[in-house]
Formats: C-alpha cells, structure tokens, sequence
C-alpha cells in the first residue's frame, strides 16, 4: 500500500517519520512550548501533543510573525518538527521552515493523512507518500 | 521568481549563509505571493525586538545571523524594546528580563539595525513618496502606505530583517499599483472630532474590511495624528495596510461597494473598547508613540497639575521626539508623569509594576492589552486622560 498526494514544493529537503495530523490553524508563538515541542494552545486538538520529529500536517498557520523565529528554535533545540504539510501555505510557516532547513510541501489534502501513518515529504518535487498505515504498524 | 545573476549567487550561498537565508527568505515569500522578482527598498523597519514579545526563540536566531557576519544593506530601524534604559525606577525589575533585552538590542546593532526603538520612525526620517520600503510594524506600515504616499507590504520581523540584509523586497501586493485601487467607498455620516473617534472608526472598521483598501467620504480635513491613530487600529482589529482618507484622493473609475457608518455605529464601537469603569492605575499616552504635537497637547493640558498619588502617568515617544520636545516633557516631568522611549505600555512588563487597569486614548492599546498585558481596558479622550491622571 502506497498513496502518493502531490502538492506544491515550498522548501527543499526529504524527510521521512510518522504524521502528526491537526485539522486546526497552529501558532507557534504561545502555542507551542519552545522547550518541549509540546503543543499548549488551549483547545487545540493537538494540545498536549509533541512536534518532536513528527512530520506535522496542518491546515495553516495563524498568529505573529515570531512564530517563524519559534519553529527554528525548536529544529536546533532538536525537539522540532521534521518536515510541514499544510494545506494553505502561509507567510509565517513559511518562513519558520526556509530558516529552521526543514522541508515543507502545500496544496495538500491532509484529511487523507492520520496521525502515526509513517509518510514521506520530497520537498523539492512537492509530494507526500504515505508508506505504511498507523494500524499496521502500532497499537 | 526571476533573480539576477548575483541574486542567483547569493540564494547559492556564495556570500555565505546568512545572506542566503535572508536571500531564501524572500524568494520563498515571493513564489507564495507569485511576485516575478525583487525589488530594491529605501529601508527597513523590523518588528520583534521586545524580550517580552520575542522570547528566546529570536536570540538564537539572530545570534546565528551575526555569527555568520550579516549586515544591513539599506537604512534600517527597530521596534520598541521592552525597557527603557533611562527610565529603570519605571520598569519591572527583572535582572534576567534586562540581560536578555540587552543582548537582542546588542545584536540587532552588530547586524546593522539602527535601534532607534520606535513604531514611528518617520518621525525621525520621511520616507519618499512612492519610495518602495520593507516594513514590519502594522501602524507604520499603513501610515507609510496612507499618510506618507510610500510603498510597503506588511512585513513580519523576519521578512523585514531578509530585505534589511538584502536591500530588497519580492514585488507583489501593495507594491503593485494595480492592487493599490481603493476596493469600498467608506461613508462617514457623523461628525469625528478627535483621535479616540478615529481610533473607534479603525477599530470598527479593521474587523469589517479584513484586508480590503477602503476610501473615505465625509471626513472633515482631519489632523495626521488622527489618521495616525484610524490607521493603528484598522491595522490592529483587522489586516489592513493601505487607506484613502481625503475627499481630494482620486477616485477610482470603478463603481465601489458603499459602506456608511453612523454616530450610533461609532457609539457602539467606543463603547466596547473598554472593558472596566474603574479608577486606572495607569494612564497611557503614545500608541503609537506620539509626535512633536502630541507630547505638546499633553504638556498644554497637565500644566500646573499634579499626577494622583497611585496613579502612574506614562507617555510614550522616540528619543529623538523626547529631544526636540524637551521643554514640553519638563512640564510634565514636573506634574508628576513619565515620559518614557524605547518602549511603550504594551511590549513592556505591567503586571510586574503592578497596573491592573489602564486607561488609554489609544485603539490599538485596548486591543491588545488585555491579552497582552492582561489588563483591564477604559478608553477615552486625551482630555479624559489626562483629567483622571490628575489631582482634582
């Protein structure tokens, strides 16, 4: 089994890890612990969860721009995200990803992604694999 | 995105890390934007230099810049920090808060940022008209566009600090005349006579318009330190950049969508800026920070007055107004208020000197500060202001 959803190529680089799905916006300035990775926006489906190398797919990002300089210091504190899968790419995340070197791919139907499938970013073509099926391979 | 040869060599890294950072910066932005190529600014303004605004997360970044020798390539200047160096009996004392402010301050300058620590640098130095200009900072960013006739997108710190070392910015949004055109014709049927109406109309506005270019009818010749406040607060409870507010402005040939507002509209709009009828403990005055004009106007009200005990009187401008303003600042220095720069009210720390009630002639202020600053808001008049500062 292998599904391939192509997208828009927005930062360069490969990566390969478990998904970590959220339907909902995500600010990473107060919403997520720059420390830990943890998510701590309140009502946040993700709250409580870690972007520690997750490859993180989410609608789009919202909130302050320093919520660019926060993806970075989570990638070199190396409690960040792998690589981004979003729906909309929007100017923070965008920027968070060229300078945290993480890849990132848009355009992007995440609700065929589930949270623990182990997937695949190709940041220069601007595809996403998923590999292997969360119930395959956990619980 | 077309880049030039010696674009195409820094975004290689041939002039070293930093520079292609900021170079991917841009190109990255501008394939989002679809621009078709960059650029050259007149200058930059970052946002992101308060410690209490920024965090960590900026330290090491810029650290990183400077590490790998960055330096502005055009004219740059900074946004308020969290303290004010001259005013430490004012501002929290939090060891640990003022070593962090100092390094981010001592960075920024290392990289060629000039630490003029202002949200109105064009008080200092006007832009050109049709000068194209990277700025972050959402008031100064729709004054420059409104007011001063100069051209800018809304930049983030991060995207200005890219065009800062770059000495360029993609060419897409406002920079583009064709998306300059005013979208809504925005009538006014009441009478705004003084900054806290324009401020409740920006406020009322910004969360109608989002992001479209309104043109105003039926504003009366008002003063630029009242579009000045309009535009802070459209800028504030919306995504505004850019206003048309003369009846002299050209208008566009094409027939606008109409939007009237009324004085019950207005009343409603002043009404829910304040969230408190109590007595403030601090009365704020300077968001954004306030012109030659305005530190006057407050001098003019508090002369012979004295500040109530308990109650801290602040008012917010850059150094260099601070400066030409000096004899009005003795005067109210002398009845008992602050005048305080490189900073303001809302990227400082409150709670830790203890305001759990602040009252402010500024839109942008009862916006942000109960989240910000976790206070409680009253919105009013200059006059207001300053009369509840005072002793009867």
């Amino acid at each position: 089994m292998q599904i391939e959803l192509k997208g828009r190529p927005i930062m360069s680089g490969f990566s390969r890890g478990r998904a970590l799905v959220s339907n909902s916006p995500l600010s990473f300035l107060g919403g997520v612990d720059p420390n830990t990775g943890i998510v701590i926006e309140k009502n946040h489906d993700l709250n409580g969860k870690s972007v520690a190398d997750a490859i993180l797919c989410f609608p789009h990002g919202h909130g302050s721009t320093v919520g660019s300089y926060v993806l970075y210091s989570l990638v070199k504190r190396g409690v960040g995200p792998k690589a981004i899968v979003n729906e909309a790419a929007d100017p923070v995340i965008v920027v968070g990803a060229v300078i945290a070197e993480i890849p990132m791919v848009d355009k992007i139907d995440i609700s065929q992604i589930n949270t623990g499938d182990l997937v695949e970013v190709d940041g220069d073509k601007g595809i996403v694999k998923i590999l292997e099926r969360r119930s395959l391979v956990s619980d | 995105m077309y880049l030039t040869r010696e674009e195409e060599r820094i975004y290689e890294g041939e002039e070293g890390w930093a520079y292609q950072i900021a170079m991917k910066i841009l190109v990255k932005l501008g394939d989002l934007f679809e621009a078709d190529r960059l650029i050259p600014i007149d200058s930059a303004h970052v946002s992101g230099v308060s410690y209490k605004t920024i965090g960590d997360a900026a330290i090491e970044f810029l650290e990183a810049l400077n590490k790998a020798g960055a330096k502005s390539k055009v004219r740059s200047t900074a946004n308020p920090a969290g303290i004010d160096y001259n005013h430490l009996e004012e501002m929290a004392t939090l060891p640990k808060l003022h070593e962090k402010q100092t390094e981010i301050l001592r960075l920024y300058r290392s990289i060629g940022i000039d630490p003029i620590l202002t949200c109105t640098p064009y008080y200092i130095r006007k832009p050109k008209e049709g000068a194209h200009l990277a700025w972050a900072e959402s008031s100064t960013v729709i004054y420059a566009n409104s007011v001063l006739h100069s051209w800018t997108n809304r930049e983030g710190g991060p995207s200005a600090l890219a065009a800062a070392l770059i000495g360029k910015t993609p060419d897409y949004g406002i920079h583009k005349p064709e998306n300059r055109k005013a979208e809504v014709s925005v009538k006014i049927e009441t009478d705004l006579r003084n900054e806290v109406e324009f401020g409740a109309l920006g406020a009322y506005l910004g969360k109608i318009l989002k992001d479209e270019i309104p043109f105003f009818e039926g504003l009366p010749h008002p003063e630029e330190t009242w579009l000045k406040h309009l535009g802070a607060a459209m800028a504030s409870t919306g995504m505004s950049s850019l206003f048309y507010p003369c009846s002299s402005c050209p208008k566009s040939s094409d027939r606008l969508e109409t939007l009237s507002v009324d004085k019950g509209d207005l009343k409603n709009a002043f009404e829910s800026l304040s969230t408190t009828n109590e007595d403030p403990d601090m009365v704020y005055i300077g968001c954004p920070h306030c012109s030659f004009e305005e530190v006057k106007e407050v001098a003019q009200r508090i002369k012979g007055r004295k500040v109530k005990d308990g109650v801290k009187l602040w008012i917010c401008t850059s150094r260099h107004v601070r400066r030409k303003a000096d004899n009005f600042v003795k005067i109210i220095e002398a009845a008992g208020g602050k005048v305080i720069s490189d900073t303001c009210a809302v990227v400082t720390w409150l709670k830790e000197i203890n305001v759990d009630v602040l009252m402010t002639n500024s839109a942008k202020t009862v916006y942000y500060a109960p989240t910000m600053n976790r206070v409680e808001t009253i919105f009013a008049s200059l006059d207001q202001c300053i009369k509840a500062a005072c002793q009867k």
